[in-house]
């Protein structure tokens, strides 16, 4: 099969996805909740023109990012001081093991309850669902770092505070790496959710409105634009970590087959 | 010895101890948010052991198995179709990547509007949103299998179903099932969410009904039973999963140690 | 179908390891090439990009003879035995079997590919790994095994069936790929540099292995190899392709008394001249 042929047919899933879609929504489905194609963008185009949007947007984004950054610094700090102890990191091990697999939709009951729908709601789910696994990945990096390097940053008579500054923390980097990129789209995710199940600011409380007084092209509309959210979310945390780590073994085993 | 003593009592005291001290601390509790733990166990035992085992437990659950296992089989399936026809990967792909940007919770208020609150909705909701992960993994599995491998099942001319079954499966196997892992995690959250948003009946239902009715105990319960479940559904799968992956993980570790 | 020819063509192979008793015979059937070679050219991508890996290369092996391709480094000799593999379409010029031209991976044909620690399935073991082309021959239960415990004796991995590849050495890996193309009971077996990267001791022993084999079952083997002293000690006929893109320098007869020995032949003063020829030919500047 041609290579040059990739294009058009890339284009052409596109646009009989699309097709499709509109023709479901003027035919068997007319007059129902499923809004058309041309609905949907133009109610798009209206979300993108007017304010209630991007402030909508900006909640989102500053709730997700603020809670993201809180949970990497308090999870590479508690991720070090757990990795660097070893009765600490038998202590914690099976009580994170018991969380890990626990999504913070769970809690969310509970810290409705507390905070109300409020930003800090949104902001402490994000929070409680990005620490943990920061936490365990940072445990795991400087679990990791090479015995070697360590006896022989001692040999040399660096104290403790230089060894995790210059060892201990660079070798755990592409493990905090990887946690980051797995959480910047997660807490995307769960911003929305505290919005759309829990009240709290941002897309997830428009895209709730939406879907409970009926207004179906607004929501189509909301959810198109997450999907694009997303992507960026996923494209530009990947981005940075590679940017980041170039220097680290694991990427430049990527360049030599 | 002696170390590898204390470490395990650390291991297994610390959790103990943790569930000790929520007892007795919250034991005189009058906090409208944090019951006594003793209260909560009640109410766990008087709601799920077994009043609503049958009407609520059971529906959850089988939401779940059903809505994960469809989308197990859907997202293998799709992801072979998308690896190995060059024509549907070019048609797929950019849809594929787009869907997989929208939060799967956003994706059930979509459904709502489509099919109603019934349990064709949540079951539809667990198992769209579960099939991206899945595929994706599958996906990058079968397009990452050693090309060695194909050039030896060229050449001992394995049959079409040879190389699916006895080549791809096993070459992606470690892929897919890191996809499936977090399918299972999506299934988990798709199932209390579609709950929580539109329903009665279900886990997660009764757990947002009690919190919004300030009947702590029982919201507790729930996040008890929720929480529960989350890992247990976890730990089948690392168990499984360790089962048949066996090279797999054997390998891993003869070329770590 | 082609399999049941195949095993017709040399009942030899229905037995067990013993060693042939006349190679000669093979020799003199081998009158006529069993693989021939002719104009095969092999160029990637087109118009300025064009990448000329071979060219115009033509070369025969008969029945029960061993050839080595030798050449510097990066010449294209895995796209080569690609080509003859049927891996991948010539640009111009053909490879045949018996006359047949080769347009897909031939029936009676296997290949031990260079870097066994990815040619063989980690999620099999030895066994398994070993039965895995021989399934759709739909053979009986009982010659199944026979063949695979028979393969699995003549590298030496009796004993280790029940492992999985990554447990095992490179050098046992490379002797279960072996086991694999021996129980496939191919006649013509090609090796892409096959021992390059066990120790010195185990490259010795997988050398008169792969003598062994071609004598106990009259296959016709073709290895590629940068090794000289390897090529020249295992080789009926020794190929030397010359640099980017490849073309045949020469072919040249190695006519070292059988049965060969790794001290003995190696020590003597032929085997010493022979190399200097063949090495001569790869440094003479093109």
């Amino acid at each position: 099969m041609n290579r040059k042929l990739r294009l058009p047919v890339s284009a052409g899933g596109v646009a009989a996805a699309l097709a499709l879609w509109q023709l479901i929504a003027t035919g068997p489905m007319a007059g129902g909740p499923l809004p058309t194609v041309a609905d949907t963008f133009a109610e798009l185009a209206g979300l993108l023109a007017g304010g209630a949007f991007w402030a909508a947007l900006a909640d989102t984004l500053v709730i997700a990012l603020a809670g993201l950054a809180a949970a990497a610094a308090a999870g590479v700090v508690t991720g070090v001081l757990i990795g660097s102890f070893e009765p600490v990191r038998y202590a914690t091990a099976a009580v994170l093991e018991f969380l890990k697999p626990i999504p913070p939709i769970v809690i969310l009951p509970l810290v409705v309850l507390i905070f109300g729908p409020t930003t800090p709601m949104s902001w402490f789910l994000v929070f409680f669902g990005c620490v943990l696994p920061i936490i365990m990945q940072t445990v795991a990096g400087v679990h990791d770092a090479d015995p070697v390097t360590l006896d022989t940053a001692r040999s040399y008579g660096l104290g403790r505070v230089e060894i995790l500054a210059r060892v201990t923390l660079p070798s755990a980097m592409p493990f905090i790496g990887t946690a980051m990129r797995v959480a910047a789209p997660a807490a995307l995710i769960i911003t929305v959710v505290a919005g759309l199940l829990g009240g709290g600011p941002g897309l997830g409380r428009s895209i709730y409105q939406a879907q409970a007084s009926g207004d179906y092209p607004v929501l189509y509309a909301y959810v198109v634009v997450l999907g694009v959210l997303g992507l960026a979310f996923q494209g530009a945390s990947a981005l940075a970590e590679r940017r980041l780590l170039h220097w680290h073994a694991s990427y430049r085993e990527v360049l030599t087959p | 010895m002696n170390r590898r003593l204390i470490n395990w009592t650390l291991g297994v005291g610390t959790p103990l101890l943790l569930v000790t001290a929520w007892w007795v601390l919250s034991e005189n509790s009058t906090n409208t948010f944090f019951p006594p733990l003793s209260a909560t166990l009640e109410r766990f035992q008087a709601l799920w052991l077994f009043d609503h085992f049958g009407s609520d437990v059971m529906l959850s659950l089988r939401n779940l198995v059903i809505g994960y296992a469809l989308a197990t089989v859907i997202g293998v399936g799709l992801g072979f179709a998308t690896a190995l026809v060059p024509v549907a990967r070019w048609a797929l792909d950019p849809l594929i990547h787009f869907l997989r940007g929208i939060p799967p919770v956003a994706l059930v208020p979509i459904f709502i509007s489509l099919i109603g609150f019934g349990l064709e909705m949540r079951l539809v909701s667990i198992t769209l949103a579960a099939v991206f992960p899945t595929l994706i993994a599958t996906v990058d599995g079968i397009r990452s299998v050693d090309s060695t491998l194909k050039d030896v099942s060229a050449v001992y001319r394995l049959s079409r179903g040879e190389k699916l079954a006895q080549v791809y499966l096993p070459a992606a196997g470690p892929q897919i099932a890191s996809g499936m892992q977090v399918s299972l995690q999506v299934a988990f959250i798709v199932m209390i969410a579609s709950e929580m948003l539109g329903s009665s009946q279900g886990i997660g239902a009764m757990t947002l009904l009690a919190q919004q009715s300030f009947m702590t105990s029982d919201m507790w319960a729930g996040i008890l039973l929720l929480g529960v479940i989350g890992f247990g559904a976890n730990l089948v799968f690392e168990v499984i999963k360790n089962k048949v992956l066996a090279w797999y993980v054997g390998s891993k570790r003869l070329a770590r140690s | 179908m082609t399999r049941t020819l195949a095993t017709h063509h040399h009942p030899g192979m229905e037995n067990s390891m013993e060693l042939q008793e006349n190679p000669v015979a093979l020799g003199t059937a081998a009158a006529r090439p069993r693989l021939e070679v002719t104009a095969l050219s092999k160029t990637y991508g087109s118009g300025p990009n064009a990448k000329c890996v071979i060219e115009d290369l033509t070369f025969t092996v008969t029945t029960g003879e061993v050839v080595c391709i030798v050449g510097p480094s990066g010449v294209g000799k895995t796209t080569l035995l690609k080509c003859l593999a049927g891996l991948q379409p010539a640009t111009s010029g053909t490879a045949a079997i018996d006359g047949r031209r080769i347009d897909g991976p031939p029936p009676e044909m296997a290949l031990v590919f260079q870097d066994y620690s990815r040619s063989l399935m980690p999620w099999l073991t030895v066994r398994k790994n070993v039965r895995l082309p021989l399934r759709h021959l739909r053979l009986p239960a009982q010659e199944m095994n026979q063949r695979i415990d028979d393969a699995l004796r003549a590298v030496g991995l009796d004993g280790s069936d029940g492992k999985y590849p990554w447990q095992l050495s490179g050098g046992m890996q490379q002797r279960v790929a072996i086991a694999r193309a021996l129980a496939y009971r191919p006649e013509i077996l090609i090796m892409d540099e096959p021992f390059a990267s066990v120790d010195a001791q185990t490259r010795f022993e997988l050398e008169d292995l792969c003598l062994k084999i071609r004598d106990d079952f009259g296959m016709t083997i073709l290895v590629v190899t940068h090794d000289i002293d390897e090529a020249v000690y295992l080789s009926d006929r020794v190929v030397v392709l010359g640099a980017k893109p490849a073309r045949v320098l020469d072919v040249i007869g190695i006519d070292l008394p059988a049965p060969r020995d790794q001290i003995s032949t190696r020590s003597l003063p032929e085997f010493a001249e022979q190399r200097t020829t063949v090495l001569s030919m790869i440094r003479k500047p093109a």
